[in-house]
């Protein structure tokens, strides 16, 4: 604070301080010019006047030839001690009256008079001027002076310093007093500011003592206060508004997860009500089943003898259709317990996986020979039991699609993204519209006839809910006649919980 | 080399023009006196001048010129050489703005317009007599011999080493009505104000 001030005193008295040494400079320049050149101006003239006086009384002197009254015209010369030598010449130029100061070094008068004129010779001014009277030239008087230029310059120069220091001094003193009327202000409005800043206290005002820059600085900055004042105030509110929001969509938020979860459960439980059920209706439909499978072989094997074509082909129906009901009824078991049962995460050569169970179905299978290609599969986290099913159905779906192909073609691959992994089983079978893909994942639903391609429509909806049940997805794409490629997807970071 | 030269060129051509100018000055301004002339020749010369130039310091009385140009007459008696080099002196100058006429005078003529009369010293027996005649007059009498103040003189000529110098009788001129500028009294030998 101190030192601020002292710079801002410092800085006012440099200005102070080199104006007043610049102006009196320039203006002791001038000054001394000027009086350089009045003082060479008035020597010449006095001592021109003093030679045209000189000359006038000497003119009778000359007149009547009386050196005498010339040297005694000369000798009044005494009085001016700047006259170092002085003489007169007659109008034919011989040296008619002379003079020399006492003491006077070597006179060395000119021999002949100049025409009238005056110049300086070294430290002297010399002045030649004519005497005449009535139109006629009587004779030349030489006057020498004294001509200390150069010792008035360097007493000015003495007394240009001493009036410099001492207007200096007084600069310099006056300044320091009209500076604290100057600085006090400032130094004003700069406490103001430091104890907004300590304080943040908006309401603070600078008093305003002068009506100059500074007063209109001390405005400024009180409307600046007045200013960030408000907006605080505003932005304050708004916050405060802001925070209020926040915590009512807190409670919002809470509440609806309060639902989501209320409702999950309830979800849950219908599911598992449903599950159970359906789980119940199937093992007790097995049983009725059984019964008429088991009794309509007994009556088959006891009594087909008895039987004409007609009732054998009838009871033909009968088995077959009791047949396709048991699958049903299997499979439907088998879904309804993918939901009750834990899944067995591990790490699966998703690959072997592939090739022993495409393997193990091919053995089965019965058809023209069929390209596999099975490219490379990245290892995946799950359930072996699950995924072997997801293997099992897509795989035995591709072979029962294209079985009808010439040359039919099964691909299998993969490819990788940061977060998961999408496996893929193509093949060049009988493919659907596209326009039913949304049916296809659907529990029952089928796109071909039963006598077309065989199969209970479960499959798919079996391997939709393992996929999900993996944190994936499952798509396919396909055109009639051009094959069909199903996706499924397994990411790469095992997610917590599973359903 | 060519600036050396040409340096002393002129140098030369000054040193010609100051041996010129002394050459003029030594033999045209300043003429040695010819050795025919005697010392009394320069001496009557020397006073045909001073008669002249005393016209410059005298003051006569207003009424005495008619016209500013009006002539100053001076009037020569008993020394008709000096008449004669002063005609010649007097030739185109003026003093004080008027024009100066030489007349010879043989006799007192009390009528004759005359503002200096120089009597010489042929005639300096009758300057008495001269000065009686014309005493109320404001003429400027100026002699040559020795004891003419007291015959009414106002300025007489004196020999003084050599030198041509003059007294003058103060009082005489005053009572004549002639202002004696102190320039001139300031170069007289001797300035009397009680002559008898």
């Amino acid at each position: 604070m101190l030192e601020r001030t002292r710079s801002i005193h410092r800085k006012l008295l440099l200005v102070v301080a080199t104006t007043t040494v610049a102006a009196l400079t320039v203006a002791g320049i001038a000054m001394e010019f000027y009086d350089l050149r009045t003082y060479q101006q008035s020597s010449v003239n006095d001592l021109i006047t003093q030679a045209d006086i000189l000359g006038r009384a000497s003119a009778p002197a000359l007149s009547f030839d009386d050196p005498r009254a010339a040297q005694e015209n000369l000798a009044l010369l005494k009085a001016r001690p700047s006259i170092t030598a002085a003489a007169i010449y007659t109008a034919k130029g011989g040296l008619f009256a002379s003079y020399l100061e006492d003491g006077g070094a070597d006179p060395k008068f000119p021999s002949l008079p100049e025409a009238d004129g005056s110049r300086i010779e070294g430290k002297e001014l010399v002045v030649f001027k004519r005497i005449v009277e009535n139109d006629e030239i009587l004779g030349t008087v030489y006057l020498r002076a004294r001509y200390q230029l150069f010792e008035r310059f360097k007493d000015y120069l003495g007394i240009l310093s001493v009036v410099m220091v001492a207007s200096l001094l007084v600069a310099i003193l006056l300044s320091a007093r009209l500076n604290a009327a100057v600085t006090r202000p400032i130094l004003a409005i700069s406490e103001v500011a430091r104890r907004v800043v300590e304080s943040r206290d908006f309401s603070l005002r600078v008093a305003k003592t002068t009506e100059d820059e500074i007063g209109s600085l001390a405005d400024g900055f009180n409307a600046m206060l007045t200013e960030i004042g408000r907006r605080a105030e505003i932005l304050e509110a708004s916050n405060r508004e802001l925070e209020q929001a926040k915590d009512k969509l807190r409670e919002l938020n809470a509440e609806l997860e309060q639902r989501v979860a209320n409702r999950t459960a309830q979800l849950e439980a219908a599911n598992k009500e449903l599950e159970s059920f359906s789980y119940s209706v199937s093992h007790d439909l097995r049983a009725p089943v059984r019964a008429i499978a088991g009794f309509s072989r007994l009556l088959w094997e006891a009594h087909a003898d008895q039987l004409d074509a007609e009732a054998q082909r009838k009871l033909g129906i009968i088995q077959s259709e009791t047949q396709r009901m048991g699958d049903l009824i299997d499979d439907l078991l088998a879904f309804s317990r993918l939901g009750r049962k834990e899944m067995q995460r591990s790490d699966l050569d998703m690959q072997e996986m592939a090739r022993s169970m495409y393997e193990r179905l091919h053995a089965q299978h019965q058809g023209p020979q069929v390209e596999f290609r099975l490219g490379s599969l990245p290892h995946a986290q799950g359930d072996r039991v699950l995924l072997e099913q997801v293997w099992a159905n897509l795989l035995s779906n591709a072979l029962k699609f294209s079985a009808k192909r010439e040359k039919p073609v099964i691909e299998v691959s993969a490819i990788s993204d940061a977060k998961e992994h999408i496996y893929f089983v193509r093949d060049n079978g009988a493919g659907f519209d596209p326009q039913y893909q949304s049916k296809l994942f659907g529990v029952f639903q089928r796109l071909h006839r039963a006598d077309e391609f065989a199969g209970t429509g479960v499959g798919l909806a079996l391997v939709q809910r393992i996929v999900t049940r993996h944190g994936g997805r499952i798509w396919a794409d396909s055109k009639p006649n051009e094959g069909a490629t199903f996706y499924f997807t397994l990411p790469k970071e095992v997610p917590d919980g599973s359903h | 080399m060519t600036s050396n030269m040409a340096l002393s060129l002129r140098q030369l051509s000054r040193l010609l023009a100051f041996i010129g100018t002394v050459f003029i000055i030594t033999t045209v301004l300043v003429p040695a006196p010819a050795p025919a002339e005697d010392n009394d020749a320069l001496e009557q010369r020397v006073k045909a001048a001073f008669l002249y130039k005393f016209a410059g310091y005298i003051e006569w009385p207003q009424n005495l010129f008619s016209q500013p140009d009006t002539p100053i007459t001076i009037a020569v008696m008993g020394d008709d050489p000096l008449a004669a080099e002063l005609s010649q002196l007097v030739v185109g100058r003026t003093v004080n703005g008027r024009p100066v006429t030489v007349r010879k005078l043989r006799d007192i003529e009390p009528s004759a317009v005359v503002h200096i009369l120089f009597v010489g010293r042929d005639d300096s027996a009758r300057l008495g007599e001269v000065a009686r005649a014309l005493q109320p007059r404001p003429i400027l009498i100026v002699t040559e011999s020795e004891g003419a103040l007291t015959q009414g003189s106002i300025i007489n000529f004196l020999l003084v080493d050599g030198h041509v110098r003059f007294e003058i009788a103060l009082d005489t001129a005053e009572k004549k009505g002639l202002k004696l500028s102190s320039r001139l009294l300031a170069v007289a030998q001797n300035v009397r104000t009680d002559t008898p």
